[in-house]
């Protein structure tokens, strides 16, 4: 084929329009005919044991039509432990957790009925600590752990409350760390922070009894998934479940697996075959969604005078609050990587989920790097100025290159690492001191690598549709979140059968009708998705070639594709329009289908007992961050100058909304390091459950950003590319911490960088250097 | 209790029988069917709901029903100048400033209501200006970019 014509193009997001005029319906704008209004009646205990729910007031309020508790809905889900039900049965393990529900007839009405249900609890001893709730003696947050249904890479503990332990093994430390010149121990602190879509959760379902279908309306990242486990849980045919997804308002990770979809659905089979909506409000969405896990790090590592790292020992404990949810895979996927991106001899990586009376942590853009990274790549800058090096030399030093094998046993391709720290610190001027214009302040400069895997093996299957006008339409299951894969979806299918962008057209989500697709995380849409449009597309394209052979009188080889048409090769002016042949081929509603599938299959599976796997990963992505940063030593409070980020996306199918990516993943990233944090108290309860309490990153927040694209093709890739959805957060963190160090000489160990933290750490230190 | 009121909605009169405690958000998107205006919060904190009322920026879930007779408001659906997209819309377009797009309905009314008390802003004044208007997807920086575009162009045109 020719060069590429849309690929690489800056091209115009193919979703604008509707979002800018309002005339875009996303999940939480979704009205059905006769449906009925649905309200949670919401835990208000972290960790106690159900007595008696008494139902008999809200059913005799007017324009209640049901109330459910988990005696009707006597079903668990979860994707890899099956251990959350629907709405809370015998006991609840966190304040927010759903306990009852009704649908009513207008959404006044549901509120003041929720409020009827009565509910005695029996407290429990409350688990809010990751560290703690695993300690020998402390009681079972789920006591029936061992009995639930569980898929196999399940490691489990003789700890208590431990939903996944992670065991990374990699020659032995104890070598390492003997031969070492410096040995450094620190702990670190992630605290709990969430994801904040600006659309917040919502979920609507009916079921029509007399055929046994149940259809689910949900803005879910993942609806195949979704059908699994809600088919899983009710044992119900798979083809009697349909998932229509509306447009979703922002995920991060929050919006899959299932959430308001259990209540909706557990509502749904008493309504008589009406449709029931449930909504969360943001102080609900808050308390009883999703959140990321909060993360205590150790961390040790040996490392000769050269700066040669020779071991890494790591225990985290991932806090998964009260279910399983991701927690297991957030476990292996986040602390398999956590040593960081360097050639280690020796590594020792335990990773403990740990289960606690919190709001249930799971998937969050990222998927557990940025935790990793908060306490590896602070680690490394220490150690650099205890052997007086530069923290680029240090990291030159031992930086995965080409063809290097990972303490995974993985042998590693396309690695563009090295080129995004060239780059990322090239850009706020590394080595060159900035003079502090302030009294009182200090200025300094900091950078984080990092190596992010994607969620393997899975499968993307597509559908290319072209019709007798030219148009194409692109059946793709992955879920257009505001990360921008129906453009770069539809230039995929533009670019292979060679028409304009404004002649595609993405057909609307629903499992009915679109073939199977993994899940709309882990930054894999653009290489699965992307490769299985592409071969969709080619093989629609292989047809019409075929098609238009005889009309043109021409073998097949010798026809080539642009501007719409096929032409010959070495005489342009025979050519057809591609409507045209399928027309002249199939008539006026003739329809042209181009089949594609595309599935990573790794090598051997991980390990269980040593975390090892020649392919553990479709493709890696690389980043590096780098910041600049003023500190006022009295108050401790941090302010962003300037901020790179050079990530490594092997190809770049569309620039500007590569950059869209990283500057927004780069503002979530300073979010979580300057001031985010969900406060939730010994009690279980969140105190900051609302955007006035909740400090998101606002456009005063932000500084001079500096995005960098950095192409290292990964040859699987779709003209080389990798994705790019996630890592844009996960340094950020880290590079900041960094460059606080820098500028104080003292170090921050918990995040986030908020005023108090650093204040304290600035006293700590001079008591120390006093005493 | 059930409130008749008459008011302007997007140039057309409209005449209503809302319960007074309703909240504009709730009339506009439940009761009116204009869902462009989003909910992100319901208590004033994100701007995703921003609204005109009688010229003026609001955050639509903090206005109740029962205030709104004889007021004029203008939504995310009547930003449009005719057939044509306003000039704030065609930047956002260009410059890349919508992603999911939940919060641009409130980031394009908050924009314009910068413009059109202040026609030059700088980029301190524009950040200013929008900084109750919550984005998670973006950083701000491409929308920054579509607001001065868009206030050279208006600029442009008044001349």
């Amino acid at each position: 084929m020719s060069e590429l014509t849309v690929v690489g193009k800056p091209v115009t997001r193919v979703d604008v329009n509707e979002k800018i005029t309002g005339q875009a319906i996303y999940g939480y704008d979704l009205v059905l005919p006769n449906m009925l209004y649905g309200k949670v009646l919401f835990s208000p205990k972290a960790h106690a044991k159900i007595k008696r729910i008494n139902t008999v007031k809200a059913k005799q309020y007017p324009g209640v039509v049901a109330v459910v508790t988990g005696e009707d809905a006597p079903w668990t889900h979860g994707e890899s432990i099956k251990d959350k039900p629907f709405l809370a049965q015998e006991k609840v393990r966190y304040i927010g957790e759903p306990v009852a529900a009704v649908a009513t007839e207008d959404e006044d009405m549901a509120e003041t009925a929720v409020k009827l249900i009565e509910v005695e609890y029996e407290d429990l001893p409350v688990y809010t600590d990751p560290e703690e709730a695993c300690k020998p003696g402390r009681g079972a947050i789920h006591e029936n752990f061992d009995k639930y249904r569980k898929v196999e890479f399940i490691v489990g503990s003789h700890l208590p409350n431990i939903a996944e332990h992670f065991k990374l093994r990699t020659g032995d430390v104890e070598i390492g760390f003997k031969e070492s010149d410096l040995i450094l121990e620190e702990r670190y602190f992630v605290p709990i922070i969430q994801h904040a879509a600006m659309e917040p959760h919502s979920a609507h379902a009916q079921f029509d009894k007399e055929s046994g279908r149940l259809t689910i309306w949900v803005a879910n990242d993942a609806p195949f998934r979704a059908l699994h486990e809600i088919t899983e849980a009710l044992n119900m045919p798979k083809e009697k479940i349909r998932f229509i997804n509306p447009l979703q308002g922002g995920g991060f990770g929050s919006k899959g697996g299932l959430k308001v979809e259990p209540i909706a659905v557990a509502l749904a089979f008493h309504t008589s075959g009406r449709p029931v909506r449930v909504k969360f409000n943001r102080e609900e969405t808050f308390i009883s969604t999703l959140t990321r896990h909060e993360a205590v790090v150790y961390c040790k590592s040996g490392v000769k005078k050269d700066g040669t790292l020779m071991a890494r020992e790591m225990t985290i404990y991932w806090g998964a609050g009260a279910y399983a949810e991701k927690s297991p895979t957030v476990c292996i996927r986040g602390s398999l990587p956590a040593p960081g991106p360097y050639r280690i001899p020796h590594v020792k990586v335990d990773g403990y989920a740990v289960y606690t009376n919190k709001p249930v942590a799971g998937s969050y853009r990222g998927y557990g790097i940025p935790q990793g990274a908060w306490a590896c790549e602070q680690q490394m800058d220490e150690l650099a100025k205890r052997l007086g090096m530069d923290p680029v030399e240090i990291r030159m030093k031992n930086i995965f290159v080409e063809g290097d094998v990972s303490y995974w046993s993985e042998r590693l391709h396309a690695v563009g690492l090295k080129e995004t720290l060239i780059k990322a610190t090239a850009a706020i001027e590394w080595g060159k001191k900035t003079q502090p214009t302030k009294f009182g302040t200090k200025i300094g400069k900091g950078f984080a690598c990092i190596q992010k895997p994607t969620r393997s093996p899975t499968t993307s299957n597509a559908g290319v549709l072209v019709n007798s006008r030219g148009e194409v339409t692109v059946l793709a299951g992955t879920v257009e979140i505001g990360q921008g894969c129906n453009t770069i979806l539809s230039q995929v299918a533009a670019e292979e059968l060679k028409v304009p962008m404004d002649k595609v057209f993405m057909h609307p989500l629903d499992t009915d009708a679109i073939p199977y697709d993994a899940s709309t995380t882990s930054s894999r849409s653009t290489y699965h998705m992307g490769n299985a449009v592409r071969r969709a597309a080619i093989h629609a394209r292989q047809q019409i070639a075929e098609a238009a052979s005889p009309m043109l009188e021409a073998n097949v080889q010798d026809l080539d594709f642009a501007h719409g048409k096929v032409f010959l090769k070495d005489q342009p002016q025979m050519a057809l329009p591609i409507g045209e042949v399928v027309r002249r081929k199939l008539g006026t509603n003739g329809v042209v289908r181009g089949d594609g599938s595309y599935t990573y299959e790794i090598g051997k599976d991980l390990d269980l007992e040593t975390g090892h796997s020649d392919h553990a990963s479709a493709f890696y992505m690389y980043a590096t961050q780098a910041a600049e940063v003023m500190v006022d030593e009295e108050s401790g409070r941090v302010r962003l100058l300037r901020m790179s980020a050079a990530h490594d996306v092997g190809k770049a199918i569309n620039p500007l909304n590569c950059v869209a990516q990283i500057e927004g993943g780069l503002a979530m990233g300073i979010g979580s390091a300057l001031h985010e944090e969900m406060v939730v108290d010994n009690t279980g309860k969140v105190r900051n459950p609302s955007f006035l309490d909740y400090h998101l990153v606002t456009s005063l927040d932000v500084p001079k950003m500096i995005p960098i694209i950095v192409e290292c093709p990964e040859p699987e890739g779709p003209y080389g590319a990798k994705g790019l959805g996630e890592p844009g957060l996960a340094p950020t963190p880290a590079a900041i911490g960094n460059a606080v160090a820098d500028a104080l000489g003292v170090r921050v160990y918990d995040l986030p960088l908020k005023p108090e933290n650093v204040y304290w750490a600035i006293q700590n230190k001079k008591k120390k250097d006093a005493a | 209790m059930k409130k008749k009121i008459q008011l302007t909605l997007n140039g057309k009169i409209t005449t209503l029988e809302v319960p007074s405690h309703r909240l504009l958000l709730d009339l506009l998107r439940d009761e009116i069917g204009l869902t462009g205006t989003k909910e992100g919060c319901g208590t004033g904190d994100c701007g995703a709901c921003t609204v005109f009322l009688n010229g003026k920026p609001v955050n639509s879930c903090l206005v109740l029903s029962g205030e709104l007779d004889g007021t004029d408001i203008v939504t995310i659906e009547g930003l449009k100048i005719g057939p044509e997209l306003h000039p704030i819309q065609k930047a956002f377009i260009q410059d890349g400033g919508a992603q999911c797009g939940y919060c641009t309905p409130g980031m394009l009314m908050m924009s314009k209501a910068l413009l059109d008390e202040n026609p030059n802003p700088t980029e301190e004044e524009i950040r200013f200006a929008l900084s109750g208007n919550l984005c998670r997807c973006t950083g701000y920086a491409k929308i920054i970019q579509a607001v001065q575009d868009a206030a050279a162009e208006l600029r442009s045109k008044n001349v």
